[in-house]
């Protein structure tokens, strides 16, 4: 009797754990009602040591607020064809007046204050038809102007053009349009429309300089298909070629079309997806009686690091030609201007290339490392002589204005000055304190070692509200391309209001 | 007495017949093993409750939906991003391609970014530059891409049941969940290691645990506010608690969910600029 009960007593108990563990299993299984819940998740913590209830982590949700879904999501949507801000700026700078080759006019302020409302803003006016402006308003003042007078008012109509797609993904643009091309940050070689473009830079960061950049006048059509697109654009020569603008000489509201229109430019560009994330763009440009041709390439390797190069080439006079010419055509320089930078004055076929590459060393830290070589600038012997040349010139002489001259008609062709440049830059966004954005750049004269710096600090105060500030600084010996800048530095505080 | 119980125990035993303890013993130990691999018959394969969750989140047609992202201190709202999202998964490599356009801030009104598996590019509509950009930058607000957007689990991580659990999700209500360990199987992968625990019912996921390279807990996700959209309940609401400073957390609120025709070209650099306005 003993021994039954025994046994009976020791099955049951070895029994009853699995059997109770069916039971809790069959019924998961078989009822999808009523599942069996499980053990509470508690966990061990491997680096603590400790035991965790996952439940534990419901103290910190934090109370979600009940919205109205679809109105704030129509609101929100619209929101996204929009981009309007005031901002005022205010630049101090400070003169060098130990320049090597005298300055002719001062093209430098000591202090401007510029106030500017900004409009981007996308319009559905029917099912495939667009409307895009882009506008910037300026109101400034500054020590060398009387308040209020036509050089005060400046508008800026950057784009203003139709689009209409007839068929799925075929684009017909008419009317004033920025059209970019190019990988890197510094020196866009390909970026063949840029010429001309920029009236009232802020900044001397390349990045950030043609956010306000003036489009040109012209029909593009674009075709975007699987892995592939391709994209043809005409300018016009409307009007002829206009001397370059001073800062005071700025037309009010006429379009800047003649700058941007003064020669007949078209453009065919195609890319085409060679595996998965490898799409070069390949881009052919004529411009008057030049044709250029040029390349884009970018590519990821890993997780951190995008390397990127550009290419363009064609036949094209050099830059002292160029600014000859373009000179005495506009009258800017007398007929009779002389070369005075002797050496190669034949048509050649020349390159641009830049090319380097990003490197992400933490989520919102970014390097940019470029090496830019524009053939058609100035070589070492070229920088020679326009130091021999200048030292000692009366800031009114002929030739004091020729050498500036060059100088000028580079910056306003956005095209580097010297042959070779390496340039760095660097962004990093919370940079140790939320809500503040670091961002700074060097553009590096390799002949000279002189270098063009600027550094520059936004911080948001809000969604709508932010404040900055940037130096930008002129470092170099005074027989060196930045060191022989009548500009040494210049501080600018910019506080901005978006709508 | 203690020791007497343990005689009378003895002699007990001793009068008992070896053998039948033995057959006792083995009788058990193979009714537990048959059980347990009976259990584990049951148990549905880790992959299979993976992607049963992925479709749960991602609906299986192209689509548009609105996001958007708030962000908490200490319970108290500081910032707020609004995104429109584009999503459309590839028939061959079963990855989402997202295209994204930023209606908040403000000041970020227009800008985009394309998500290609590596194939990242940023566009700025105001400087009309479209830069390339790493894997390590592909941030939305605060909160990483695979946070926010239409992501492919099954695809990207190889999975094990490691338990069932009961666990509350983030509006208290309690679940039986399958416990899932998942390690990052494919480049695409953002995060190296996630505990993923998802309703043995419904194949909801209720939460996520999600890890470096390192095993440092990065965030905790909160999958809730259920709701018919797209043709199937799917969570309206995920709530990220930062799992290094543990004042952070993220809403991100899903809305104005609708089928919409997103060909596959849209996804390269060039179409960028071309999407049109809402």
């Amino acid at each position: 009797m003993n021994r039954h009960v025994v046994i009976s007593g020791l099955l049951g108990a070895l029994l009853w754990a699995p059997c109770n563990n069916l039971a809790g299993q069959t019924s998961s299984s078989e009822q999808a009602d009523e599942p069996n819940p499980g053990s509470a998740a508690v966990h061990r913590d491997q680096r603590t040591g400790t035991d965790q209830d996952e439940n534990s982590d419901l103290a910190r949700l934090p109370k979600s607020v009940p919205r109205k879904a679809d109105t704030e999501s129509k609101a929100s949507g619209r929101a996204a064809n929009q981009r309007i801000y005031i901002e005022n700026v205010f630049t101090f700078s400070s003169q060098d007046d130990q320049v090597i080759v005298p300055v002719p006019q001062s093209i430098a302020v000591s202090w401007q204050n510029l106030l500017f409302l900004d409009v981007r803003k996308q319009w559905k006016l029917a099912d495939r038809l667009n409307f895009t402006l882009s506008d910037r308003l300026h109101l400034r003042a500054e020590d060398n102007l009387a308040f209020l007078n036509h050089a005060s008012v400046i508008n800026s109509l950057r784009e203003g053009f139709l689009s209409w797609e007839p068929f799925q993904r075929t684009y017909f643009d008419l009317g004033l349009i920025n059209l970019r091309s190019g990988a890197a940050l510094g020196f866009n070689p390909t970026d063949f429309f840029k010429t001309r473009t920029v009236q009232e830079p802020l900044t001397a960061d390349p990045a950030a300089i043609r956010e306000d950049r003036l489009g040109a006048l012209m029909l593009e059509m674009q075709h975007v298909g699987q892995g592939w697109s391709l994209t043809a654009a005409l300018a016009p020569a409307l009007l002829s070629p206009h001397p370059m603008y001073t800062s005071t000489g700025l037309p009010s509201f006429t379009p800047s079309i003649n700058r941007t229109n003064d020669k007949t430019r078209w453009l065919i560009k195609g890319s085409v997806r060679l595996g998965s994330d490898f799409a070069p763009e390949v881009i052919f440009y004529r411009e008057g009686n030049q044709t250029k041709g040029g390349v884009n390439l970018t590519r990821v390797l890993g997780q951190r690091v995008v390397v990127y190069g550009e290419w363009a080439g064609g036949e094209r006079a050099s830059l002292i030609d160029e600014v000859l010419s373009f000179g005495r055509q506009t009258g800017s320089l007398p007929p009779s201007a002389p070369r005075l930078i002797t050496g190669d004055s034949t048509v050649r076929f020349q390159n641009d290339v830049a090319a380097g590459g990003t490197l992400t060393p933490r989520a919102k830290l970014s390097f940019n490392l470029e090496y830019h070589f524009h053939q058609a600038g100035f070589s070492k012997q070229d920088w020679s002589q326009w130091f021999s040349l200048g030292n000692g010139q009366a800031s009114y002489s002929p030739i004091a204005q020729e050498l500036w001259y060059m100088r000028g008609y580079a910056s306003d062709q956005q095209e580097p000055l010297t042959r070779h440049a390496v340039f760095l830059r660097a962004d990093w966004s919370d940079a140790m304190v939320r809500n503040l954005e670091l961002s700074g750049f060097v553009n590096c004269n390799t002949y000279d070692r002189s270098a063009l710096l600027q550094v520059s600090a936004d911080y948001y105060l809000s969604d709508s509200w932010s404040i900055g500030a940037q130096l930008r600084a002129s470092v170099g010996t005074v027989r060196s391309e930045f060191g022989s800048l009548p500009q040494r530095m210049n501080v600018l505080l910019k506080v901005a209001k978006y709508f | 007495m203690w020791w007497t119980r343990y005689v009378m125990f003895e002699s007990i035993m001793n009068r008992c017949q070896f053998h039948v303890i033995a057959a006792a013993v083995a009788l058990t130990l193979v009714a537990s093993f048959a059980l347990t691999a009976q259990e584990q018959d049951k148990r549905p394969g880790a992959e299979a409750v993976l992607a049963a969750a992925d479709r749960v989140r991602n609906p299986g047609q192209p689509f548009r939906a609105q996001l958007i992202l708030t962000e908490y201190v200490q319970g108290k709202e500081r910032d707020r991003t609004s995104l429109i999202v584009y999503a459309r998964q590839d028939v061959r490599t079963l990855q989402f391609n997202n295209l994204v356009r930023y209606a908040q801030p403000p000041r970020d009104a227009g800008k985009m970014v394309l998500f290609r598996g590596t194939d990242l590019w940023f566009y700025d509509p105001a400087s009309k530059a479209s830069v390339r950009i790493s894997p390590q930058q592909r941030l939305l607000g605060q909160v990483s891409e695979g946070d926010v957007l239409a992501v492919n689990f099954a695809r990207d991580y190889t999975a094990q049941i490691t338990g069932e659990e009961s666990l509350r999700d983030a509006d208290g209500e309690n679940h039986g969940c399958w416990r899932l360990d998942m390690t990052a199987a494919s480049p695409d992968a953002i995060y190296s290691h996630i505990e993923y625990w998802v309703d043995r019912r419904t194949n909801r996921p209720i939460k996520g645990k999600f890890y470096s390279d390192s095993g440092r807990l990065l965030k905790i996700a909160y999958y809730h506010k259920y709701a018919e959209q797209l043709g199937a309940v799917r969570p309206m609401e995920t709530i990220l608690l930062d799992g290094v400073n543990s004042n952070l957390a993220t809403v991100i609120s899903y809305s104005a969910f609708h089928f919409q025709e997103v060909p596959e070209a849209w996804f390269q650099r060039d179409y960028l600029p071309r999407l049109a306005p809402e």
